[in-house]
């Protein structure tokens, strides 16, 4: 992050609270994180974009999806610290993993996030979808026989 | 809903629960697990015939705990922010709404769900009504 001070740093700062640390004492304890530059939401020094110099952040908005990257150089500069672009729901989703990967790890920006930045960007593709309706199912038993009853007065 | 990640088979190496010590013979001494702490007491001192004491080994294995039937595991959730965190987790964790969320907004987190994928644990409570 800053320049004067290491991202080791903030991570012990901030591991164990965080206003993007969701903490649970159910399933063990579980910790996710709110930060938008974490592609998996998961509480830990790789995964969180805050604390590092270089972060990938992939979010949905209102239909469309939002790549959003940090400026390794504009870390004391906070409005110019992100670079967003964003994709329309329509593109192909082959072109939409290619040119995120291409823009980030191909260009040696975060190598090491590449399966996660795709699987982010098809889960939130897939959430995109139109939802499909809920089967109707059938009533069985004492309901089915009531209904029968009152469909046949 | 997407089916939970393959996971190997759950074993509850005990289902039935651990009485406390003569809970059976006293209606003042409750159910709930005390361990004997007497300097005779044969239930502590593991005789034949006594009933058993809970110990560490009556542990589910590490990669199953916690898990519900379905192979996911409950993540509390009181908004849909809370949803939101499990877009990449829907094959390992479900959302479990919290019991003070109201009928109306219980209806918003479903929805947001089930764009996730998400399986919701108590997605009909406070929703649908008897006939």
């Amino acid at each position: 992050m800053a320049s004067n001070m290491s991202s080791d740093l903030i991570w012990e700062c901030t591991r164990g609270q965080s206003a993007f640390l969701c903490k649970r004492k159910s399933a063990g304890g579980v910790q996710f994180s709110r930060d938008p530059l974490n592609l998996v939401n998961k509480h830990s020094r790789k995964y969180d974009g805050f604390l590092s110099d270089k972060a990938i952040g992939i979010n949905s908005s209102d239909k469309s999806i939002v790549l959003t990257t940090k400026k390794a150089d504009k870390a004391n500069k906070p409005a110019s610290l992100l670079q967003t672009s964003s994709f329309k729901a329509t593109t192909p989703a082959r072109n939409l993993y290619r040119s995120i990967v291409n823009s980030t790890v191909k260009n040696g920006y975060r190598a090491d996030l590449r399966a996660e930045a795709v699987s982010r960007a098809s889960a939130i593709k897939r959430s995109q979808r139109p939802v499909r309706a809920d089967r109707v199912t059938k009533a069985r038993g004492a309901k089915a026989r009531k209904e029968k009853e009152v469909s046949s007065e | 809903m997407v089916a939970a990640k393959k996971h190997i088979t759950i074993v509850k190496k005990r289902t039935a629960p651990f009485k406390r010590h003569q809970s059976d013979r006293f209606m003042r001494v409750g159910e709930s697990w005390r361990k004997p702490k007497g300097i005779d007491n044969r239930v502590r001192r593991r005789f034949k015939g006594q009933a058993a004491m809970p110990k560490i080994g009556y542990g589910s294995n590490k990669r199953t705990r916690h898990m519900m039937p379905s192979g996911h595991k409950a993540f509390l959730v009181n908004n849909i922010r809370d949803v939101d965190l499990l877009l990449m987790h829907n094959r390992t964790h479900a959302a479990e709404i919290s019991h003070a969320v109201s009928s109306r907004k219980r209806i918003e987190i479903i929805a947001r769900a089930k764009q996730l994928g998400v399986k919701v644990t108590n997605g009909k409570a406070k929703v649908t009504t008897e006939s």
